[in-house]
């Protein structure tokens, strides 16, 4: 959606897919952090640590102060 | 245009660039493709949509070469185009089939006076091993899904498992034997029609069934039997509770039902209620999907009596079958259906022939 900052989430095993269709929705430079697998299923306290490990450089790269796991795309 | 130095390394180099299904496919040769798209009725640069989860561009072209690939013979190719065509509607939610990591894939069910002329199957296996039309047209879906979507497994089509049905799951109702109107005339269609039926389900799931003709209860057990495998425990209707389910009844079963006065409709309503669940039971089994309220409480599974889509096919004898399905996507998993075209095709030069 033009004009909204996002960052995605992706975890390990979905990278490849994740580049694969944010090319093929026109979009292959829309920034991706890189998450551990699985998060479904994780406990609270679990979910709470990948927070505080995420959610700083999540603000950094939405805030342009960082860049996502993602290279830039070459297309 | 790949060029190669004989059939079997044509075949190399399709199976080293990703072209199959992991199985030996016909070279796609430009004489040959150019037979299938003939078969077609229609101009090779014709656009039927773009295949997700990639937004390839189906052509009639496209589709052919897929169409050869999978074995098809020149009369299977409506059929193909029906069911390319099926899919790529927005309700069907291709690009999120495609991706799930949910074993879904398109289940095909044919209708019409042209299937089992065409080869078609709705009988003993149907499914297959075994009938070449049932088994090449599915195919054929399957490889456009592949090549023109790009659902690779792993890469973006993430079904964790898969299952054999993703090869082909593709069969005609037995309308000679049913006791029903065709499946078709649910979506409007008159007897006799050739319509493509296209629903994302799992692999068909065994139901097990003995008639006991001195128990007037007996056809209600059959389907308490069905809703039981609908809602079973695996099952992401059971969980999601959005999708439509189909029901294969084989002729027996069917007569049975009809005999005790059941029609689609209400058989369609019965299982419809037989598939409310405690909600209880799903916070027993996978918590995180329980609706709010209280456990005792009844949760219906299916949305409507109309998203059990109820036919007839198999051979008779004790097992029919329920194809539980992802019950996800945009649009909710639903029924997709299209016309099949025929009578519109050029003359195809050596029909009689190998394809």
């Amino acid at each position: 959606m033009r004009g909204v900052a996002v960052v995605a989430l992706v975890t390990e095993p979905f990278w490849q897919q994740g580049d694969l269709i944010a090319l093929s929705g026109g979009m292959p430079d829309v920034p991706r952090i890189r998450l551990p697998h699985p998060v479904a299923g994780s406990s609270a306290e679990e979910m709470a640590a990948l927070a505080d490990q995420i959610v700083p450089r999540l603000l950094e790269v939405l805030r342009g102060e960082s860049v996502a796991d993602n290279p830039p795309a070459l297309v | 245009m790949l060029s190669a130095t004989d059939d079997a390394d044509a075949l190399r180099q399709l199976h080293e660039m990703g072209c199959t299904d992991g199985l030996p496919v016909v070279i796609p040769t430009p004489e040959r493709v150019d037979r299938m798209v003939l078969a077609s009725g229609l101009d090779a640069d014709v656009v039927l949509g773009e295949v997700g989860p990639l937004g390839g561009v189906a052509t009639v072209a496209k589709v052919a070469t897929n169409t050869v690939m999978a074995g098809c013979d020149p009369d299977h190719m409506p059929y193909v185009l029906a069911a390319v065509q099926a899919v790529l509607q927005p309700a069907f939610d291709l690009s999120e089939v495609q991706s799930t990591t949910h074993s879904i894939a398109p289940l095909i069910i044919v209708n019409g006076a042209l299937a089992p002329i065409t080869g078609i199957a709705s009988g003993f296996g149907a499914l297959g091993p075994g009938h070449r039309a049932n088994a090449s047209i599915g195919r054929a879906v399957r490889l456009c899904l592949l090549n023109i979507g790009g659902a690779a497994p792993g890469v973006s089509d993430m079904a964790l498992l898969g299952h054999p049905g993703k090869f082909s799951m593709c069969l005609a109702e037995a309308e000679s034997e049913s006791p029903f109107p065709p499946l078709s005339s649910c979506w409007g269609y008159a007897a006799g029609d050739d319509v493509v039926t296209a629903l994302g389900t799992e692999g068909p799931h065994s139901v097990m069934f003995v008639n006991d003709a001195d128990d007037p209860d007996s056809p209600e057990r059959l389907l308490r039997i069905i809703a039981e495998v609908v809602v079973n425990a695996g099952s992401n209707n059971l969980y999601l509770r959005t999708g439509a389910v189909a029901v294969a009844l084989n002729p027996e079963h069917a007569r049975v039902l009809s005999g005790a006065g059941w029609t689609r409709e209400t058989i369609q309503q019965r299982v419809f209620d037989l598939c409310h669940v405690p909600r209880g039971r799903i916070r027993l089994l996978n918590p995180a999907f329980t609706p709010r309220g209280d456990d005792a409480d009844m949760v219906r599974t299916v949305p409507s009596p109309e998203h059990v889509v109820v036919f007839v096919a198999g051979a008779e004898g004790l097992y029919s079958a329920v194809f539980p399905s992802w019950s996800a996507g945009g649009h909710g998993n639903v029924v997709v259906h299209e016309p099949v075209i025929t009578g519109q095709a050029c003359e195809v030069p050596f029909l009689s022939g190998s394809t």
